[in-house]
């Protein structure tokens, strides 16, 4: 746990620099999941109290669900139960993964990307672009970025200020959507590490693919998220393992 | 004479949006894409800013800065960070070696700008002068 001088030290240089914190409930649920020793109790009074993470837990523990009228586990307490703290780590790493995306497209597209169900796009078929990014540490995992690859060029020509049909390099399009990967995750990384749960970023690979598949390890979790704005639509995968070393 | 900058990233997708932000001002960007070549460039070029990543192979931004800082040729050069990765153990560690400031990305031109302006001269480039109109 830091010490109170440097977390003081660290307020004032955040306020400085201006550096956005991560939300109160997300910030104390990452705390909680890194204390191998918490109950899970602590967890579930910490979720409840935002109805976002605890609308995201459901989700998560009811994978098969279409909507709420489907879903077999009810209550964030049975979520729990049944899906164990590696669910609860997924909610503290896709908060701010999700807040980074939005704000990139945001500040670097003008576009307000909105998270939505994933029942409510269409799934994408045959070849798409594919980005991960793995992390290691206490807690072990991927992320990966899919899309078409029109939407691909869409975002590489936006971020990069040029119309599509001017960018031919498909090495800025693979650039541009590693960095987007790269944004995302370095600012979930921050949140882990910032409660103990120190784990280092591995460079982004990003290539076509047909491969729908997502790998889970043994006792780790899946969250899907999806996101739209007009005809673009961007589908993210976390899997998580924690206290693997 | 011409503001030298330089950016230090493996994205070029960055690369290229620092030298667009920077393009309406009377300034020289210069690239490297980690840590090693930005120390190599800073050394023959001498920059008057430099714009740095933190996450990159080879030699990556802390290591860059620490290095940087211990050369008495380099390290007044002023330094701002321009990184995903806000944690609190990164933001104690740079801000102790001595960077000037701290930009987490997704960022926007504008406020890159804002922040280089404080470190050195930003001068708007002269509006070139219109073709003459053939009589």
């Amino acid at each position: 746990m830091a010490a109170p001088a440097d977390i003081n030290q660290y307020k004032e240089l955040a306020r400085r620099y201006g550096i956005a914190a991560t939300p109160e409930s997300v910030s104390r649920l990452t705390q909680l999941v890194a204390r191998q020793d918490c109950c899970t109790d602590e967890i579930c009074r910490v979720i409840e109290k935002d109805p976002g993470l605890s609308a995201r837990l459901l989700r998560v523990a009811n994978p098969h669900a279409a909507d709420e009228a489907e879903y077999t586990v009810g209550t964030v307490d049975q979520a729990l139960m049944r899906n164990g703290i590696g669910c609860a780590l997924l909610l503290a790493m896709g908060t701010p993964l999700s807040a980074a995306l939005i704000k990139t497209f945001q500040t670097m597209l003008s576009l307000k990307l909105e998270a939505v169900d994933t029942h409510q796009l269409d799934s994408l078929t045959g070849p798409h672009m594919r980005g991960s990014i793995g992390f290691a540490g206490k807690v072990t995992g991927h992320v990966y970025l899919r899309m078409s690859s029109a939407t691909a060029k869409a975002i590489a020509a936006g971020i990069l200020g040029l119309e599509p049909a001017e960018l031919t390099d498909n090495d800025e399009i693979r650039d541009a959507a590693g960095e987007l990967l790269n944004i995302m995750t370095g600012n979930f990384k921050s949140n882990l590490c910032d409660a103990g749960l120190d784990c280092r970023l591995q460079p982004p690979k990003v290539g076509m693919t047909e491969d729908f598949s997502t790998p889970v390890e043994p006792g780790g979790g899946l969250e899907r998220l999806a996101f739209r704005a007009g005809k673009i639509e961007i589908f993210i995968e976390v899997t998580a393992n924690p206290f693997m070393d | 004479m011409a503001t030298k900058i330089l950016s230090v990233d493996d994205s070029r997708t960055i690369r290229l949006i620092v030298g667009k932000a920077f393009r309406p001002y009377d300034c020289t960007v210069l690239e490297a894409c980690n840590g090693e070549e930005g120390l190599a460039t800073a050394a023959r070029e001498k920059p008057d800013l430099i714009i740095l990543d933190v996450t990159m192979p080879v030699m990556d931004g802390v290591t860059m800065l620490t290095k940087l800082k211990e050369d008495p040729a380099l390290k007044a050069i002023p330094v701002i960070m321009l990184t995903a990765e806000s944690g609190r153990e990164n933001v104690l560690l740079i801000a102790k070696l001595g960077v000037r400031d701290y930009l987490v990305k997704p960022f926007k031109e504008d406020q890159l700008i804002e922040k280089a302006g404080r470190c050195v001269t930003l001068e708007k480039r002269p509006v070139a002068a219109p073709a003459p109109t053939p009589a």
